[in-house]
């Protein structure tokens, strides 16, 4: 090999080496560099309320999925215990260790089904993009594990969701995930069916005045929280329920009983409180809850 | 001029192993037709006629990493491999490395492809746009998932590099041609780049630098491998099928050093408007600008080379399919230089407009070369005349026609998306005025695919077929496909 190759050869070495230099490690240096990366545990510092929201809804699957969060209590435990409960304590952490453990979860399926292809996180100060997502976000705050790999995406088949945390409920999404015609007519997003199974809820007859009063089915039922893998294990559930029922709802616990349902898996649970998370976490608002 | 064709079988000495070449075509045929297969299936999804809708592995979203996918590394990569066992023997005047290490290569790429499309249907996607091959780890992390799919594909990546550098090296004279200078080049920078953007995106830079360093990757990927392999290709195939040297060989020169030096500096255009720093950002859009300098001599140069036979367009298939390319090539790349405007971006990123952009590339150019070369090397590497040449020109104009459809469609969808979205349109309104170019896209899709199975009949019924290849025919009408 000649001279003048060799030179080339560290040329063509070189243009790569440049491009990231300026391209890659530069914007990394005058940016990220600066301040560490926020890990998830930081990131799940402040715990949502529609995470919260979650363990009373679907408490079966919650805590097969987070098992960390065996010891976190919901809003209705919290009011039946002493303000000095020592279990009081203990049930922050445990919140924070099963939303850490959810929203790395969550975004592993949002990576998984590729979410990212159809649904940007990243909003851009022009084309009135901030009216209808949200305000523009900083690097800082996109400088945490959850962004790496960066999901930011190219493509919007579907809306942005940089801000999508906390602006529809858990209701919404799980309804929204299971049929996404159900909540936003001729969407084109597919279904994630999968993310649901089927189990034995306990059910609560409408009485037939209501029936009557709301216009709606006589036979219609709404399901309690928590779906069982069998109907032996719903029953039990049952008749402990009816006996910590007070007398005067009696003529209520006549009209329980158990029957076949569907609900989320604690994947989709995940899911949702990833999706419930995004936009809802800032090294400044971090600093401040400190 | 020596009068034994150099592909018939007395020509030949052994310095191409035609079964190598044969394989890889046979293995970038069956990737280009499921793949394709993949992304007529998610058209569908766009009407939601999708028909896996409850099956989780085959969902819309897994499906759609297979399509971009197995083009990427199925088919342009082992369509290129097939090329290259041809092309680089005959520029270098020596036998690649090792012949077993050749049919080693083979099986680990066609694994490789096997993994990513079971792990990406498994929902083992790594979230890095263009390189979704399994990582094996959990995203960000080293807990072990998957089989790590990127190892193996580097792994291949540096077994071909040593394969094709060795009989360059060893013929390295004074000068060398401009071919050999973009694929050893591309061979490097394939390693370097692929290391980069699934390492570093993955593991180490979080948000926008992560943002910036996954740009350069998609980027560097299509500028420092896919472009300079195609290239290198059209050097050598045009002037070989011609029978005419290069217009310029210090145009030719010059088209390599402005790609090696401008194109890299592109990668941030891929989220311009971001949180990037400007600075970084403007940079990204003057060279993208600059790279347009870079194409024109290049297509000036072939246009220089095909002056005054013109009737080659006419009578030579392969030469009417890199022609086409460098059209195309030409059209997407001034596309590049207007729509890497901020003024544009503004309205057509995010938008439909990106994938139009993408199968003119990836579709219309580099395939189309592919496509050429395997139309020109198929009966010789064969020895057997073409089942139909009828055929063949079917396979030309329902892929032309369908893929200028195709990107004429996405376009005006791109603009309606971006201009309905700056108006704040409801979603579902945009959703909806979408919908008839989407029902277009399906159509132009159907005829591509409907091209590329003809051919894969007429490649098989060909090499089934019993009538000899008459390679007197080289010598007398160097036009002939």
């Amino acid at each position: 090999m000649d001279r003048l190759n060799n030179i080339l050869l560290w040329a063509g070495l070189g243009c790569f080496a440049l491009s990231f230099l300026l391209s890659g490690l530069y914007p990394y240096l005058i940016t990220d560099g600066k301040t560490p990366e926020a890990s998830i545990r930081e990131l799940a510092e402040d715990v949502s309320s529609d995470f919260r929201l979650l363990k009373e809804a679907y408490p079966i699957d919650f805590a097969r999925a987070f098992p960390e969060g065996v010891n976190a209590l919901t809003d209705p435990e919290l009011a039946t215990i002493a303000a000095d409960d020592p279990r009081r304590g203990q049930s922050e952490d445990a919140w924070k260790n099963a939303y850490a453990r959810a929203l790395r979860d969550g975004r592993d399926l949002y990576i998984a089904e590729a979410c990212w292809h159809c649904h940007s996180q990243y909003v851009r100060p022009v084309g009135n993009e901030v009216e209808r997502f949200g305000p523009v976000r900083t690097t800082a705050e996109d400088n945490n594990a959850l962004q790496r790999p960066v999901l930011w995406g190219t493509r919007r088949v579907g809306p942005d969701l940089t801000h999508e945390g906390g602006k529809r409920s858990n209701d919404w999404h799980i309804a929204h995930l299971r049929n996404p015609r159900s909540t936003s007519p001729d969407s084109v997003m597919p279904a994630y069916t999968w993310y649901f199974r089927r189990g034995f809820q306990i059910r609560r007859g409408v009485s037939s005045e209501t029936a009557e009063r709301e216009g709606i089915p006589a036979d219609q039922s709404y399901p309690y929280p928590g779906l069982y893998d069998t109907k032996a294990e719903a029953e039990v559930a049952l008749e402990k329920l009816k006996s910590s029922l007070s007398s005067n709802l009696e003529e209520e616990a006549e009209r329980m009983f158990v029957a076949e349902g569907s609900g989320p898996d604690g994947d989709a649970l995940a899911l949702v409180a990833y999706l419930q998370w995004l936009g809802t976490w800032s090294p400044k608002t971090a600093e401040a809850s400190k | 001029m020596n009068s034994i064709p150099l592909e018939s079988p007395e020509g030949t000495s052994n310095l191409v192993s035609k079964r190598l070449v044969l394989w890889h075509f046979v293995a970038a045929m069956f990737f280009l037709l499921t793949a394709m297969g993949w992304g007529f299936l998610i058209s569908l999804q766009f009407f939601n006629l999708y028909p896996f809708d409850d099956i989780s592995w085959l969902s819309y979203g897994r499906v759609r990493l297979l399509h971009t996918n197995e083009i990427a590394y199925g088919f342009l990569v082992n369509g290129f491999l097939g090329c290259l066992y041809y092309a680089i023997p005959r520029l270098t005047g020596r036998t690649v490395l090792n012949e077993k290490l050749g049919y080693l290569i083979f099986l680990v790429w066609q694994v490789t492809m096997v993994l990513t499309s079971i792990g990406q249907l498994l929902g083992k996607g790594q979230a890095v746009e263009w390189g979704e091959t399994p990582t094996g780890f959990r995203p960000g992390s080293f807990d072990l998932n998957f089989v790590p799919v990127d190892a193996l594909i580097a792994v291949g990546a540096l077994l071909v590099a040593f394969q094709f550098l060795t009989p360059i090296a060893k013929s390295l004279h004074k000068r060398m041609y401009v071919s050999l200078w973009y694929m050893s080049a591309g061979f490097v920078w394939l390693i370097l780049t692929y290391l980069m953007g699934n390492i570093l995106a993955e593991w180490t830079l979080p948000g926008s630098s992560g943002a910036a360093t996954v740009g350069l990757f998609i980027h560097d990927l299509v500028g420092l491998f896919v472009t300079p392999m195609g290239w290198g290709l059209m050097y050598f195939f045009v002037p070989t099928i011609l029978r005419r040297p290069i217009w310029s060989h210090a145009l030719s020169v010059i088209g390599f050093w402005a790609l090696a030096f401008f194109y890299p500096l592109n990668g941030v255009h891929h989220f311009l408007l971001s949180s990037i720093p400007m600075s970084v950002q403007y940079g990204a859009v003057i060279s993208t600008i600059a790279v347009e300098i870079v194409v024109t001599t290049v297509v000036v140069n072939f246009f220089g080379t095909m002056w005054g036979h013109g009737y080659a367009l006419r009578k030579s298939l392969p030469i009417r399919w890199f022609y086409t390319g460098m059209i195309l090539y030409f059209v997407t790349c001034l596309q590049c230089a207007f729509q890497t405007t901020l003024t544009v971006q503004e309205i057509i990123h995010f938008t439909d407009w990106v994938p139009g952009h993408a199968h003119l590339v990836m579709l219309g150019v580099f395939s189309f070369w592919i496509l050429g070369i395997m139309t020109w090397l198929w009966p010789r590497l064969t020895g057997r005349e073409w089942y139909s040449r009828r055929l063949l020109g079917w396979h030309y104009w329902l892929s032309a026609i369908g893929v200028v459809i195709m990107f004429l469609d996405l376009l005006s969808a791109g603009l309606v998306h971006g201009f309905m979205a700056k108006a704040l349109v409801p979603w579902r309104d945009i959703i909806m005025a979408l919908k008839p170019f989407w029902g277009i896209r399906i159509f132009a899709g159907g005829m591509i695919i409907t091209g590329q199975a003809l051919f894969a009949w007429n490649l098989l019924q060909t090499a089934r077929g019993s009538r000899a290849y008459d390679y007197r025919m080289d010598l007398l009408t160097p036009e002939a496909a």
